[in-house]
């Protein structure tokens, strides 16, 4: 393991945010290239930080929080020194529910799905059904994920179930997939079944692992 | 026994016919009335005829001051609530968007004839009028720590707790704390028994532990300190508070824990000891789905599982979604299970 890997964990990990920046700084002064600052520091930190796949994330929001920020942050600076341009893997839409506005879960897995180099739409706060699909077919997304906290805007109309039946009337079932978080769906791991989603996940990093999965394509 | 007369006897640790049971009915109260939720928050009167008739027809044991708690940021100038029909009201815009905000803020520090506040200490007193000393009046109060979540947004605030500057943290905590000091107050005037205090940024769900320790519960200490700890509940948002609770009642004092369905009950006992007061609490996000007969197997269980200590038995902050014969199937099952043999 590289030195930097350890120390940018460690760092994430107590919350320190100017450690964080310094182990990269350091190791780039070092010499390490952009590329491996992604993959082999920053990327394995969200890893650790999100535990072992199978098991209930064991880091505070806050460690969370961290992990996904900081590492969106840096994917923005690396990514244009890498020497040949990293291929863009696939879009994907986010945003909050209708009359949600509680954000911070949303940006806690679009910071991961950046760093994932993912390239994401967010469409941010208080979000209609519609403009869900209109920005899943315009910008050629193959997942739509949907936060919410609160019980009626995880259930409710003007959620995921509209957006379920919307895709179904344009016949892009086969094409999109919904997934969807927030504070109701770990109360209720079952919830996301009655809204119509496709999967779930507990925390931000979990989603941002997932959702990077099906967006490639491949099985949750 | 009154349900005041059940509560109180359960904290002091003397027979009770049964465990106390608290129904956190807020919009519902909205339906109760036939009216639509934003015209039914513009009065405390229709806040209080509402959780009266909610209590008589269910028979539970709390009644409620609370409209919702965007309330606390409109009392620092927030004009934006977002109302929906079918839940509760948000807060809709930040009163803090620059470190000019935090500086500029203003804290009433009397908030008896507050105008954003009027309405909720109206309502707290048509309680107290009505069924004060016979039925807990509970009142919530969101902590220091917590408040800048609805005033900056969560991102924001996290940010500004754990990348600082620490000043300018510190500066927005005493505003807040001032404010927590000054509701605390007019709360008990106007009649509160019971004050849920709100600290979800004590949980290890939220803050690394050594914060939880070194910030979020020192705060929480001088919010409670001046106005004492008489019916203070603590209560971290139904995250979770093992690992921490007994660290909060050795800083702060209090001896009544409200926690989160995901705690261990028989672990935080085990933390905690046998004298504080422990709420075992249903996840009623699940009950919007749960068939009778699961409903009643969740409740005895839950029931079982407050064995060793004072206890009562709650719910979190009912989604509207949980139809009315699921209330009906809880209630009946709790009144069942908490019955207990008066010596
Ligand atoms: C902190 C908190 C508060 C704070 C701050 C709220 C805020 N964010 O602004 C305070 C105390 C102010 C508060 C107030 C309220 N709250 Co509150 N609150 C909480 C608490 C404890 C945590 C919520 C939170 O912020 N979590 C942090 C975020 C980042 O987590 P998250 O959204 O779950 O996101 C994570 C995952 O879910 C996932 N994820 C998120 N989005 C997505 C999307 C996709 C696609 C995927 C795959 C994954 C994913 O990744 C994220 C990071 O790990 C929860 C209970 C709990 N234990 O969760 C109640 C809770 C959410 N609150 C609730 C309610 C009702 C409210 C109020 C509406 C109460 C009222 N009647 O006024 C108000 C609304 C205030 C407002 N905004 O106007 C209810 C909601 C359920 C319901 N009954 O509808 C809860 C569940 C409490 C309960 N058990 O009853 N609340």
């Amino acid at each position: 393991m590289l030195e930097a890997t350890q120390d940018y964990f460690e760092a994430i990990h107590d919350t320190d945010r100017t450690g964080a920046l310094r182990a990269v700084d350091e190791a780039l002064a070092r010499g390490l290239r952009p590329e491996d600052v992604l993959f082999q520091v920053v990327l394995p930190a969200i890893e650790r930080i999100r535990g072992p796949e199978g098991q209930a994330c064991a880091s505070s929001l806050a460690q969370q929080y961290m992990a996904a920020v900081i590492a969106a942050e840096l994917t923005e600076r690396m990514v244009p020194l890498f020497r040949s341009a990293p291929a863009v893997s696939c879009r994907v839409v986010m945003g909050n529910s209708r009359g949600d506005f509680h954000g911070l879960g949303r940006r806690i897995v679009v910071g991961c799905l950046r760093a994932m180099l993912m390239e994401v739409v967010d469409l941010g706060l208080n979000v209609a059904p519609e403009a869900f699909v209109d920005a899943a077919v315009s910008s050629g997304a193959r997942v739509i994920g949907i936060s919410s906290m609160m019980d009626h805007t995880a259930r409710g109309e003007g959620g995921c179930r509209a957006v379920r039946r919307l895709l179904q009337e344009r016949g892009l079932e086969g094409t999109i997939r919904l997934a969807v978080g927030g504070a109701p769906y770990r109360f209720d791991p079952e919830m996301y079944r009655a809204v119509g989603a496709d999967v779930w996940a507990p925390d931000g990093l979990s989603a941002g692992q997932l959702i990077a999965r099906l967006a490639r394509g491949e099985a949750a | 026994m009154t349900p005041m007369e059940r509560l109180s006897a359960v904290a002091t640790g003397k027979p009770v016919d049964r465990l106390p049971v608290f129904c956190n009915l807020l919009d519902q109260g909205a339906r109760a009335l036939g009216m639509g939720i934003e015209e039914y928050y513009r009065s405390g009167a229709s806040v209080a005829e509402a959780q009266l008739r909610m209590q008589r027809r269910w028979g539970h044991d709390n009644v409620w001051a609370l409209f919702y708690v965007g309330k606390e940021a409109e009392l620092l100038g927030c004009r934006k609530m977002v109302f929906a029909e079918d839940g509760p009201p948000n807060v809709g815009e930040w009163v803090i968007r620059t470190p000019e905000d935090i500086h500029r803020l203003q804290v009433p520090t009397d908030l008896a004839d507050h105008p954003a506040f009027a309405e909720t200490l109206r309502c707290a007193r048509l309680l107290r009028a009505e069924v004060g000393g016979k039925v807990p009046i509970c009142v919530y109060v969101t902590s220091s720590v917590t408040l800048p979540a609805i005033l900056m947004g969560m991102e924001a605030w996290l940010g500004l707790l754990l990348t600082g500057p620490a000043e300018l943290r510190d500066e927005l905590l005493a505003k807040c704390s001032a404010l927590v000091q000054a509701e605390i107050a007019a709360y008990r005037a106007a009649g509160a028994d019971i004050i849920l205090y709100s600290i979800p940024f004590a949980s290890p769900d939220f803050l690394p532990e050594r914060l939880c320790r070194s910030l979020a519960l020192p705060w929480a200490a001088r919010d409670l300190a001046p106005g004492g700890l008489a019916g203070i509940v603590y209560y971290v948002g139904t995250a979770r508070m093992e690992g921490m609770a007994a660290e909060a009642r050795r800083q702060i004092g209090v001896e009544a824990f409200y926690p989160s369905p995901r705690d261990d009950l028989r672990r935080l006992r085990a933390e905690l000891g046998p004298s504080p007061l422990v709420a075992g609490v249903l996840n009623d996000i699940e009950l919007v789905r749960w068939e009778p007969d699961r409903i009643r197997a969740e409740v005895k269980a839950l029931v079982d599982a407050l064995d060793g200590g004072p206890a009562l038995f709650g719910t979190m902050l009912m989604p509207l979604a949980v139809p009315e014969r699921s209330i009906a199937v809880m209630l009946e099952a709790a009144y069942a299970c908490a019955r207990r043999e008066r010596a």
